[in-house]
């Protein structure tokens, strides 16, 4: 950690676009009013969260987790080779996190299925309302990603774009996505 | 270490941290419904370890000029503070 | 097209008196507001949204309570909703100054105009029909307020679409009339009418009608996003130069 204390702060610059920092941060926020809501109902009914919890797949959960880290480190990446002026390889990186990210979406879809197939819906209680509706809103966020990532490939292959600043907010957001899903992962899926 | 590595790393520390998460739940998960307060405490705050590997290293807050630094921390702090303040009352 | 006016120079800021229409209809946005706030949370009690969760004979009770102040506050709605069209044509004036093509700007109007009728309308009529007979029927006053609250909270697909237009269009524009970070603002908007979807199923909790989540949080950053534009708009007229060509 020396280099990071020791840059100037002429060296310290904000990645990407300061307006999508603006989306992220406000997200971050929102997200994080949603998770105390959540927490708060928790409280109130702990044995019936407990249960319930039961019937989700924790192997789902972290399967689902190591394909949005996994796609994260792909978009991490393409940032540093866009850096280095390698627009293939970025491209090809991009395609990468993004496949993960489609990944991500199948097996939510799937795990949404089975729960149904079990009889469990969004207004079966209150753990499965937050349940569904909490990792809906975060798939609308990954389809969403999903467009960023394209409009980044675009501006990748794209010879009179290849702008370093669209990859970098692009990757901005899908990290934010990636942030949201760790703390849903801890506290829908394995918080006892 | 350059970028890449470094990067690599993080990822690979993450995905432990995951699987770590799921190890110490599933060990704890012996049969018994109950709640574990010291498993969720773990749990949480490999969270919140997770969560800031993501800012710091990902969205290269590391860098990043002070502000967005002292920005994304408060929200972890708070946030993982809340959820376990809430989690123990 | 005539002959073509006189060259100016494009530092010049256009005259003050060329913009007065545009001020007119920028100073209807605080006033329209007002009496949205003095109509909606003061008068008629919908903001915050009384519970879904009452009984036919607690809801008939509500309209007794509230029955004249609801009268007023609506009648007076009548009066003045037609602020919202001065200010959905403002704002496309605006959209059609950016670089993007104009069907931005009429698509903003047309969710709009169809939004205003489940979105504000609709809980206006059903509270004043409800309020105008007392001794009505209470299964018939508690459809009437479902109608009413559910439609008001639960139009979110016309909101939704006009949010996604107005942050596309701005993040698309060239010109810069809007700063791209209001286009995510607009964007958050787009994600709280998502979860106001669950209204049409649940009677308590975050995402009832007043629900925390799909009401409250919801409002809150619609009021963010309010402020904002109210000030952005008002620096977009201002920083409008003489003999600047808006699109058809």
């Amino acid at each position: 950690m020396a280099a990071e204390t020791a840059m100037s702060p002429s060296a310290r610059r904000l990645p990407g676009d300061v307006n999508m920092w603006v989306f992220v941060l406000g997200d971050m926020v929102f997200f994080g009013a949603y998770f105390v809501i959540f927490m708060y109902y928790r409280t109130r009914q702990q044995d019936m969260f407990l249960l319930s919890q039961r019937h989700l797949s924790l192997a789902s959960g972290v399967v689902n987790t190591l394909f949005l880290l996994a796609s994260s480190w792909f978009v991490a990446r393409a940032v540093q080779a866009v850096r280095d002026d390698m627009h293939e390889r970025a491209l090809r990186l991009v395609a990468a996190g993004g496949g993960f990210g489609v990944a991500f979406v199948a097996l939510k879809i799937h795990e949404w299925y089975a729960l149904a197939h079990h009889g469990f819906k969004l207004s079966t209680n209150d753990f499965f309302m937050f349940y569904f509706a909490l990792t809906a809103i975060h798939v609308f966020h990954v389809l969403l990603g999903m467009f960023v990532l394209g409009f980044v490939g675009r501006e990748l292959r794209r010879a009179d774009l290849r702008r370093a600043w669209v990859v970098e907010a692009g990757a901005t957001y899908w990290h934010m996505v990636d942030l949201i899903w760790v703390v849903l992962f801890a506290i829908l899926y394995v918080m006892r | 270490m350059s970028g890449a590595r470094r990067t690599s790393v993080v990822w690979l520390a993450l995905s432990v941290l995951t699987l770590g998460s799921w190890l110490l739940r599933v060990v704890h998960d012996r049969g018994a419904l109950s709640a574990s307060t010291a498993a969720t405490v773990g749990v949480l705050a490999v969270a919140l370890i997770k969560g800031r590997l993501i800012i710091r290293e990902f969205m290269e807050v590391r860098s990043a000029p002070a502000w967005l630094g002292w920005a994304t921390d408060g929200w972890l702090s708070l946030l993982w503070a809340t959820i376990l303040v809430m989690y123990l009352a | 097209m005539s002959v073509a006016a006189p060259p100016i120079a494009a530092s010049e800021d256009m005259p003050e008196a060329d913009k007065r229409d545009l001020w007119f209809c920028w100073w209807v946005l605080p006033f329209f507001y007002s009496f949205f706030g003095l109509i909606f949370v003061l008068l008629t009690h919908v903001m915050p949204p009384p519970s879904p969760h009452k009984t036919d004979e607690q809801i008939t009770a509500f309209f007794h309570a509230h029955g004249t102040t609801i009268q007023i506050g609506f009648a007076i709605l009548m009066v003045v909703i037609g602020g919202s069209g001065i200010l959905n044509g403002f704002v496309a004036y605006e959209m059609k100054r950016m670089s993007v093509t104009p069907v931005f700007a009429y698509t903003y109007i047309a969710t709009l105009a169809v939004g205003a009728i489940p979105g504000c309308l609709m809980c206006a009529f059903s509270f004043l029909v409800a309020s105008f007979r007392p001794d009505r029927d209470p299964h018939i006053v508690a459809m009437l307020y479902d109608v009413a609250l559910l439609t008001f909270v639960g139009s979110l697909g016309c909101f939704a679409a006009q949010y996604l237009t107005l942050g596309i269009a701005i993040l698309l524009d060239k010109n810069e009339i809007f700063p791209k970070w209001f286009a995510y603002v607009s964007f958050w908007n787009v994600i709280t009418e998502l979860l106001a979807a669950p209204v049409f199923v649940f009677k308590k909790g975050p995402f009832s009608w007043n629900g925390a989540i799909s009401f409250w949080e919801g409002t809150v950053i619609f009021v963010i996003y309010l402020n904002c534009f109210i000030l952005l708009l008002r620096k977009a007229v201002q920083d409008q130069r003489a003999g600047e060509v808006v699109q058809d």
